[in-house]
């Protein structure tokens, strides 16, 4: 393929070598039980500033917008182009009063939101960043990625029951009835990709997209297994159009209705880093992750774009699945019960099982781009 | 610290926290309570599965368990009862009879573990990647295949699937046509055929 480029000559495509904080972890513990410590000290403060820095970043971002997406100007008051709005909004939460009401069950209403804010922790500890920004890397990954986004609508639904508040628990029963709907089509379009990558685990899915993103390289069947993840995905985090569990026309604020404080705050939390979440694992299982842009045998091409670093091609990726997410938020309707439901079983699935069929006998006859390699 | 220390506290550790949640789980007078706990159990023995470097099957226990079942358990009492509902306290007869099937069952288990030779067990020296060796023998027809029971099973989930369809489904009266509420495009009413061979409905037509 010298054709294209003179640089193939001398430019062998970029091997990536992954190293998760965990691994790292693992192999200085025979040597040194400090070293160990400070790298699992390392992977906390990591996932502790991601989440807290990525959440301040799409509120304010979020705001901003929706802001230009009405024709406003979003928040503009505190710091240049209103870029401490967040840090005050959230200096405000902390010192609200934290409440929990008379007739709940109290025990499970402080349980609800750490439940929820854990499982987003959980899952923001496999999100593969870029070869060494990984804080563990599982041989079950997506395995664990679909187990985790089950047990995270645990905390939706305590809290909307706990709170003892009609609007709660019809917000909580709604969202748990969406999420587990939806799930199963979030599932099977990343059994797409598993079948093309052949593994579970995630650094792994990344690497074998090292010829090509899945979503092009796998024909049509990675697009659709794509926009059935990105509409089914949408929906378990119970974003626009999908907000029905809070939709505050009808059900005040749902699930979160007698929240405040703090504990309102790691809700909105979970909710703004799923979405960060969603779209990262979009981005990784369909346009390859950190893996830059390769097209397989162009040698030359590939070693220029490995010149950009492959936590940018993720931050890049990631960036323009968020704003895709947020330009859903400002562009569709609710959707009504029925109608979400409708979508699930009647569209989404049906479409979901057929295009696995497919992507199955894609890969058995080995049809999708560059199969040898 | 040598490796085998860590793993024997981590050991207890999720040990002494399942005792604690499967006895709340059966002493917690709200329901709803119990279920939580339950799922707590439920991790935490995913958690041993892990220590057994069965990664694989701690994945699905909890996507099964605690993203399937307990989410249905916790539907299920959300649908049926409140907050302030406590459950009755058993009577004390109730409570012997409970306690002498617990101690039963009890001893037959210790008996059991403490007679059984689990020596086999021991060398078996878990695959690297569990997920492809435990699809590969399940779809495997050979001797240490498991297809004829994966099949079965599937077979199994089948009829329940459709026999809980068939429990939840409503048959509307006569007066009430089923319809889907009249958005889907050249839809007005969906009358649901009459069944062939209904005595009691034959009866009250003619």
């Amino acid at each position: 393929m010298s054709v294209f480029s003179p640089a193939a000559v001398i430019a062998a495509p970029q091997v990536f070598e992954v190293k998760t904080l965990a691994s790292r972890a693992a192999t200085a513990l025979p040597g040194s039980l400090l070293e160990s410590a400070l790298y699992v000290l390392l992977a906390v403060v990591w996932i502790v500033a991601l989440l807290a820095l990525t959440g301040l970043a799409l509120i304010y971002l979020e705001r901003k917008i929706a802001g230009h997406f009405q024709c406003r100007l979003g928040p503009m008051r505190v710091g240049p182009h209103g870029i401490f709005q967040t840090v005050a909004d959230t200096i405000k939460l902390l010192v609200k009063e934290d409440f929990v009401p008379d007739g709940a069950d109290k025990v499970l209403h402080v349980v609800a939101p750490f439940l929820a804010l854990t499982a987003t922790i959980l899952l923001l500890v496999i999100l593969p960043l870029s070869p060494i920004l990984q804080a563990a890397d599982m041989n079950i990954g997506v395995v664990y990625v679909t187990a985790i986004s089950g047990f995270g609508v645990m905390g939706i639904l305590l809290g909307g029951w706990s709170s003892n508040n009609k609007w709660s628990m019809i917000g909580a029963m709604r969202a748990g009835a969406q999420i587990i709907s939806y799930e199963i089509s979030a599932t099977l379009a990343l059994l797409v990709v598993v079948l093309f990558a052949g593994t579970l685990r995630l650094s792994g899915i990344v690497q074998s997209q090292a010829d090509g993103w899945w979503i092009w390289r796998a024909h049509g069947v990675g697009v659709v297994a794509f926009v059935i993840y990105v509409i089914a995905s949408t929906a378990e985090i119970n974003r626009t159009p999908f907000d029905i569990p809070e939709g505050e026309s009808e059900l005040a604020a749902g699930f979160h209705t007698e929240y405040s404080g703090i504990r309102f705050a790691f809700f909105f939390l979970a909710e703004f880093i799923n979405m960060f979440l969603v779209a990262g694992f979009a981005a990784t299982f369909f346009w390859g992750g950190w893996m830059p842009f390769h097209v397989g045998g162009l040698d030359g091409f590939n070693s220029v774009m490995d010149l950009v670093p492959a936590g940018a091609w993720f931050a890049a990726k990631t960036s323009a699945l968020v704003f895709l997410v947020m330009w859903f938020r400002w562009t569709f309707p609710r959707l009504r019960v029925d109608q979400m439901m409708r979508l699930e079983w009647k569209i989404l699935l049906p479409v979901g099982f057929v295009n696995l069929f497919a992507a199955a006998l894609v890969v058995l006859y080995g049809l999708y781009f560059f199969p040898g390699t | 610290m040598s490796e085998g220390a860590v793993e024997t506290i981590l050991f207890y550790a999720i040990a002494a926290m399942s005792l604690f949640f499967a006895i709340a789980t059966v002493t917690a007078r709200r329901l709803l309570r119990a279920a939580v706990a339950l799922m707590f159990v439920l991790v935490l023995s995913a958690g041993f599965y892990v220590m057994l470097a069965a990664e694989f099957l701690a994945g699905v226990q909890v996507l099964v368990y605690v993203g399937g079942i307990v989410v249905v358990i916790v539907f299920v009492i959300m649908l049926t009862s409140s907050v302030d509902l406590l459950e009755e306290r058993p009577p004390l007869l109730r409570k012997a009879l409970g306690a002498l099937a617990a101690i039963g069952f009890f001893g037959t288990t210790a008996a059991v573990y403490l007679t059984t030779d689990f020596g086999a067990a021991a060398d078996a020296a878990p695959p690297a990647e569990s997920a492809r060796a435990i699809g590969a023998a399940l779809l495997d027809y050979g001797p240490h295949g498991y297809v004829v029971p994966f099949e079965v099973i599937s077979l199994l989930l089948l009829a329940a699937l459709v026999g809980g369809i068939a429990v939840a489904r409503r048959s509307p009266p006569p007066s009430q046509p089923l319809t889907s509420g009249g958005d889907l495009p050249g839809e007005v009413s969906f009358t649901p055929p009459k069944r062939q061979n209904d005595p009691e409905g034959g009866a009250s037509h003619a």
